[in-house]
């Protein structure tokens, strides 16, 4: 353990700094470049580019953020490194379920609510598949949540090839993630579902540092083992909900995220948690730039880039975990 | 709290799977009890149920004469530590972080640790000579170091009653020596009511003032080392033949043998 004996604020405070910078730089890139002079003049067009990247960017911060801090949370309680709403299904599960909401007439803003069950049905799937002898085995978690993925996958396929054209969003939209068409009012809706979700994690993570040796170690100091899983998973499947109903599936950022955060300011969890959401804010905000920029004025899906950046990092963990 | 900790008819198990079948002893203060018996012979059950890990349980576990079941967690977690056989650990954790953890039941809520919980804790690794590796990563310690730096956990915990399962199992025998060491002089110090599961008979007699010995979930014989040690009780426990001889201070020891039917 290098030397961290950093402040937990000043932990925070940098981490946050640093979701602040990438912000300010997303707002200013794109296909249109956009500089503080022009804005302080009041030029319209710049008024109109910042109307319409400022949603675009907080959205991306929150959907960050969300899966982050949910990834983080379930790598301690799982004792897993490879924990994240993705690798799990939760994301696929949800996005199958804000699809199937969205393809019954729901409005965008209430998708959060298929997206929840949908969430909340496939954790409980792959958990149960991954149970061996009572206990998670590494492998078959993994499995688990590969074959939950190619089932939801095909649930959106097989939704959107049955119906006619004109649904507001569609199977690219879920299945690889698009910030394109961010509104103020997602990014607000966004960030009531954060503070509840997030808000709870926090609540756990004196708890949750006890869970990185053991369950029964964590019960014998004291922890009430059951309620704090239910509380997590819960949690967690609320945060992948919301981000991915409003987003659709963006991968590897629950993975990323924390073991950069770890990396960076340690594992204590009621410092790791905040900086993993300032992290993975920070994270999809510069992802989103990238696609923006990179064949522009041409955009890429979020889901596609963090995929990109995600895969190397994710054999990276898993050779140290096995 | 310092009396003794009294269990009656206590049973557990796994699912439909019974590992304990009703299990009576009484160990008193500051005494420092042996738990031997064959793998899957109930050792780490008991030491779970009077944890309060073990999935579920029946039957009354007394301390001073107060049923801990009905403590509230963080109560029973002051009174009652315990040390899992498994000292698996993922993530980096700096052993002063894993130490501190002992602390737990002993703080509120999201409170960062006192000045008073990291004196303890250094108090705890000094105990355990890890003091000098307290900045070091744990999952980088040796076995013999970690588990060390889990008995400093424990220490730190500030329990009535230490729960510690087979922790020499896998140590070579330089620093099995220093843990039962460590462990002497620890409670030595602050007295607390050992139990220590074991299936190193020899080493209980060498440190343990009671031994207790388990076969497929029930008792077989309890009592002082000292006392008589029945070679009959050993040959039930272990299915296997056994005699028993003094060494000149009067401590038993014990060989195994196949009988030569």
């Amino acid at each position: 353990m290098k030397g961290r004996r950093a402040s937990p604020a000043g932990a925070i405070a940098a981490a946050f700094a640093i979701l602040a910078a990438a912000a300010v730089f997303a707002v200013l890139v794109g296909s249109v470049p956009l500089s503080f002079e022009a804005l302080r003049r009041g030029d319209p067009v710049a008024r109109a580019i910042l109307s319409l990247r400022l949603p675009r960017v907080a959205l991306a911060a929150g959907t960050g953020a969300a899966l982050a801090i949910a990834g983080a949370a379930l790598q301690a309680l799982l004792k897993n490194p490879l924990a994240d709403p993705f690798l799990l299904g939760t994301s696929g599960g949800a996005a199958a379920g804000a699809a199937v909401a969205v393809y019954f007439g729901a409005s965008a803003l209430a998708s959060p609510a298929g997206a929840f069950a949908g969430a909340a049905a496939a954790t409980a799937a792959v958990l149960l598949l991954s149970l061996r002898s009572g206990r998670l085995d590494l492998q078959r978690l993994l499995l688990a949540g590969v074959t939950a993925n190619a089932f939801f996958s095909a649930v959106i396929l097989l939704l959107f090839s049955s119906s006619a054209g004109g649904r507001s969003r569609s199977m690219l939209f879920w299945m690889m993630g698009s910030l394109a068409e961010a509104r103020p009012s997602e990014a607000a809706a966004l960030g009531l579902y954060l503070a509840v979700g997030g808000g709870l994690l926090l609540a756990t993570a004196p708890s949750l540092n006890l869970f990185l040796v053991g369950e029964e170690s964590a019960a014998s100091l004291g922890v009430a083992v059951d309620r704090t899983k239910a509380l997590v998973f819960a949690a967690a499947a609320l945060l992948a909900a919301a981000a991915t109903s409003f987003v659709g599936i963006v991968g590897f950022v629950g993975l990323i995220a924390p073991h950069l955060a770890r990396l960076a300011w340690g594992n204590d969890q009621r410092r790791l948690l905040p900086c993993s959401a300032a992290a993975g804010g920070a994270l999809v905000v510069l992802a989103d730039a990238l696609s923006r920029l990179l064949f522009s004025p041409a955009e890429i899906p979020i889901g596609a880039v963090t995929a990109l950046v995600g895969v190397p990092f994710f054999l990276l963990a898993l050779r140290r975990v096995s | 709290m310092t009396a003794g900790l009294a269990v009656a008819g206590l049973r557990a198990g796994y699912g439909r799977e019974t590992a304990l079948d009703g299990v009576d002893f009484e160990a008193g203060a500051g005494r420092l009890v042996a738990l031997a018996g064959e793998n899957g012979s109930g050792k780490s059950t008991l030491l779970k149920a009077i944890a309060g890990v073990v999935p579920r349980s029946t039957g009354e576990i007394r301390l001073g004469g107060e049923s801990i079941r009905e403590w509230p967690r963080r109560k029973r977690a002051r009174a009652v530590a315990y040390a899992a056989q498994s000292v698996d650990l993922i993530f980096p954790i700096s052993v002063r972080d894993l130490v501190l953890q002992g602390r737990a039941p002993w703080r509120s809520g999201f409170l960062w640790e006192s000045g008073e919980d990291r004196e303890i804790a250094e108090e705890a690794m000094r105990a355990c000579d890890v003091l000098d590796l307290a900045e070091r990563d744990a999952t980088r310690l040796s076995g013999g170091e970690r588990r060390r730096a889990f008995l400093a956990r424990l220490l730190a915990q500030r329990a009535a009653v230490w729960l510690l399962d087979e922790p020499t199992a896998d140590l070579d025998p330089r620093h099995r020596l220093e843990f039962l060491e460590v462990l002497r002089e620890a409670h030595a110090r602050a007295r607390p009511i050992v139990l220590w599961a074991t299936h190193d008979v020899n080493e209980a007699l060498a440190i343990a003032d009671d031994l207790l010995l388990l076969r497929r979930g029930r008792l077989v014989a309890a009592g002082p080392v000292d006392g008589a040690l029945a070679p009959e009780a050993l040959e039930r426990t272990f299915s296997i033949g056994a005699a028993v001889e003094r060494d000149a201070a009067g401590r038993p020891r014990v060989t195994f043998f196949r009988p030569s039917s």
